[in-house]
């Protein structure tokens, strides 16, 4: 367990140095200049040289790849090219609200998803599985965004039962955290728990229609045990795998609900670092995703040796 | 007796400040106490004025650094922590400082403060100031109230200069303190009326009085605290639900409904900077002076104040402001919209006009691109991010920009780094011999007369030759609640919050 877990960290490091490779071309190679970005009013063809010089944006790419590669090796991402913060610093600051918003989204989609998958797959055909397959496919095309200026309009901005955007951190007032982050997470969330609704319908299923489930309902096990102790249990293995990739790609999906919500986490850092051509702060956002997906992978495949003790990584 | 008359002037500028003069809000009796929160329409990125580069850090810097120089609401240069000065000749400029002012972190400001300030703002490899303060060959240490600024050559825009973020004093101590971090955090590094207490980026901006302000019985509030909300709509928000007592500005469609409110107050003066477009007299089709003029003939500035603006503003002839001593209100080369005219002169092409995807703007461009159509030219609109869009129009790759000025105290900064041959801002790539010459010459005379003189004639010409399309100035405005006093209006756009008291 202990070697498989070593191995697949060590995998990691090749695809963390494509994606750094990757991220560095995409964000260098782009039109802009963080030099008149950073200057504004006061650019001269002077002030400018003097940035980049400073920044070492004069060398070429490869030197200043290597450079900022070789700081990498040491745990150091840099500092921002705009603010001079050190990344690991402007990223840890946001870390908070990204990961609050990020937890109860996925709170929120499972505790959508696992009960309606549920009970669609039990009750196949009925009203209640009706409702909850509208439910996926409203969920599945409807965008993050929408959602977001949907719930902002009627429920801040008409009943006035939430605020509108702005974050309050858990430890500082947790019910006014709470209240702030529901709308966000629910506009986040609901893709995804209408994806995992689905996963778990279909899941759920094929486990029913198994050999040993008659044998459970043959022994006498009430349906309801039949059905949440034997068959769930072997139903959300699916369901773990689009997880894992969920809890990956916090980040990701946060970038569009954070700027609708105006949330200050690592999602608008990077909007407003990609804007600013923040060179080093998108590239420690982006290998802070890159490793969270990774991350997530090796944890779903731990969970699934607990899901199933027939996965064994020995 | 010298130093008297200073302190009654400086005494009689105060009283003036609170008694309702122009641009001045009523007032009464001020209370102290209280704080007031400031809306920022951008997250800074930097309290140091050494590498500051946005309208907001300014602004803050006003309440918690002192400069050399002030202005007043009228732009005359006032004494700041330059007490009297003397300009010996054109190149020699001696300055007698404040005595007994005092930085927030305990130590003494002095004449060799304002020679290491400048020093530092001249040398340090990420300064900004640099272009600034080029003029400036040394700073002579007569005493400690005494300095004499040595230049290389004739700068009559020196003062001006010193009013803002290049004669800003700080704390050599609080900047040695405060090492590689000094720009996030600058405790105590400021002799302003409000010192630094702490910054958590994107949340809030947190200054508290300073209790030995070195002008008498201010500040009033015990303290400032700013907030950046980056969008106009969150800030009129922000404003009527209380969470922000004052903010620079909001979308020109929410003015009227501010000022019907008697919750608030809303009232404005012309600011210092410019609107318009930018035409590359470089590249086809306006290398060509005729289409550049039937450009500036078929847009009406009218029409765009009226229904982009809703008449929050002034309609610009030229790029020196109402505000300024400069400002020549006769030169109307270019007035209304005239689509026959620019007709005669040129039609039936084809340009590209770059902007940004901001919803005002789009609707300024589709404004435009219909006078234009009147005429007979097609202006295509390309909107671009921000980054991209700036750094095409400054490697002039660009047909049309939409690219505005913020303006400066000094009218030299509103000319010449926008129209002098090779100048910074001369995306434009326009030159012509005899505006160099009055621009030149306006640098470095001192004569206010012949000043404006050059002024005139290059501003004509300028908009005769048409490298930039200019339709309004913009507004410098009070917008807060109405238990905010004694606010005075500036328009440099900086929110001055010295003698601002709550009530």
């Amino acid at each position: 367990m202990t070697t498989y877990v070593l191995r697949r960290l060590l995998l990691m490091l090749p695809v963390a140095f494509l994606v750094t490779v990757g991220v560095f071309l995409l964000i260098h190679l782009s039109r802009g200049d963080p030099a008149l970005v950073l200057l504004g009013e006061d650019r001269s063809p002077q002030a400018i040289a003097a940035i980049h010089h400073e920044l070492g944006l004069d060398q070429p790419l490869y030197v200043q790849y290597g450079i900022w590669l070789g700081r990498l090796a040491r745990g150091d991402l840099g500092r921002s090219v705009i603010t001079h913060q050190t990344v690991s610093d402007a990223i840890l600051e946001r870390l908070p609200a990204t990961l609050e918003l990020g937890v109860v989204a996925l709170l929120w989609s499972l505790l959508v998803a696992i009960p309606l998958g549920t009970i669609a797959a039990v009750r196949r055909g009925s009203v209640a599985d009706h409702l909850a397959t509208g439910f996926t496919v409203g969920g599945v095309s409807v965008p993050n965004f929408f959602i977001g200026i949907v719930l902002i309009f009627v429920l801040s901005v008409s009943l006035h039962l939430f605020p509108f955007g702005g974050y309050v951190p858990l430890t500082r007032d947790p019910y006014e955290s709470l209240r702030h982050v529901l709308l966000p997470a629910i506009a986040l969330g609901t893709a995804g728990a209408a994806i995992n609704m689905r996963f778990t319908r279909s899941s759920m299923i094929e486990v029913l229609n198994h050999d040993f489930i008659r044998t459970a309902r043959a022994k006498g096990a009430s349906w309801r045990r039949v059905v949440f102790a034997h068959a769930l249990k072997n139903a959300l293995i699916p369901v773990v795998t689009v997880v894992g990739l969920q809890i990956g790609g916090i980040i990701e999906g946060a970038i569009v609900t954070e700027t609708v919500f105006t949330w200050p986490g690592v999602g608008r850092l990077a909007v407003e670092s990609i804007f600013d051509r923040d060179y080093t702060v998108v590239q420690g956002i982006v290998l802070l995703a890159a490793f969270s997906y990774m991350f997530a992978n090796l944890l779903v495949d731990l969970v699934y040796g607990w899901l199933d003790p027939r996965i064994s990584y020995a | 007796m010298r130093r008297t008359i200073v302190v009654v002037l400086c005494l009689l500028m105060a009283a003036a400040c609170g008694g309702g003069q122009n641009g001045t809000s009523q007032s009464t009796t001020p209370k102290n106490g209280g704080s007031a929160t400031i809306a920022l329409e951008n997250e800074l990125r930097t309290l140091d004025p050494l590498d500051s580069s946005l309208l907001v850090e300014r602004e803050v810097f006003y309440n918690m650094y002192d400069s050399l120089f002030t202005i007043d609401p009228k732009l005359v240069i006032k004494p700041g922590l330059v007490k009297q000065w003397d300009v010996a000749d054109p190149v020699t400029y001696k300055f007698t400082l404040q005595s007994g002012v005092k930085f927030h972190d305990g130590t003494p400001f002095d004449a060799q403060s304002v020679k290491d300030n400048v020093t530092r703002y001249k040398t340090a490899a990420n300064s900004r100031r640099k272009s600034d303060l080029a003029s400036v060959d040394t700073v002579e240490v007569v005493d400690s109230t005494h300095v004499t600024f040595h230049l290389k050559k004739a700068d009559a825009t020196l003062l001006a200069t010193l009013v803002d973020r290049a004669g800003m004093m700080l704390s050599m101590a609080a900047l040695k303190a405060g090492g590689q971090n000094f720009s996030l955090s600058p405790v105590g590094a400021g002799s302003g009326p409000f010192q630094f207490v702490e910054w958590k980026r994107n949340d809030h901006l947190t200054l508290k009085k300073n209790a030995t302000y070195w002008k008498p019985g201010l500040p009033h509030l015990d303290g400032l605290t700013y907030r950046a909300i980056p969008d106009v709509n969150a800030i009129l928000a922000a404003l009527k639900t209380g969470d922000i007592d004052v903010a620079r500005t909001i979308s020109s469609k929410d003015v009227a409904g501010l000022k019907a409110d008697s919750n608030f107050v809303y009232r404005d003066m012309p600011a210092l900077g410019f609107n318009g477009m930018e035409l590359n007299t470089s590249a086809p089709p306006f290398n060509d002076p005729a289409k550049r003029k039937a450009v500036a003939l078929a847009v009406d500035k009218y029409a765009i104040l009226k229904n982009v603006y809703f008449n929050i503003g002034v309609v610009a002839y030229g790029p020196i402001p109402p505000s300024s001593w400069a400002f020549d209100g006769s030169e109307k080369v270019f007035d209304h919209g005239d689509a026959a005219k620019a007709k005669s002169m040129a039609t039936g092409f084809t340009f590209t006009y770059k902007t940004t995807a901001d919803p005002v703007l789009q609707q300024l461009a589709q404004l435009m691109a219909a006078e234009l159509t009147k005429a007979g030219i097609t202006m295509q609109v390309q909107s671009e991010d921000f980054a991209t869009y700036q750094q095409e129009c400054q490697n002039h790759q660009f047909q049309a920009c939409n690219v505005n000025w913020s303006g400066r105290v000094d009218p030299d900064g509103n000319m010449y780094a926008w129209w002098h041959t090779g100048g910074d801002f001369n995306d434009s790539v326009y030159s012509n011999a005899q505006v160099d010459g009055w621009l030149d010459d306006a640098r470095t005379t001192t004569d206010q007369t012949k000043r404006k003189q050059d002024y005139d004639n290059a501003q004509k010409q300028i908009v005769t030759d048409a490298p930039y399309v200019f339709s309004f100035f913009g507004t410098s405005a009070q917008i807060s609640d109405n238990k905010i006093h004694d606010f005075t209006l500036y328009p440099d756009l900086m929110i001055r919050m010295a003698e601002v008291w709550k009530g």
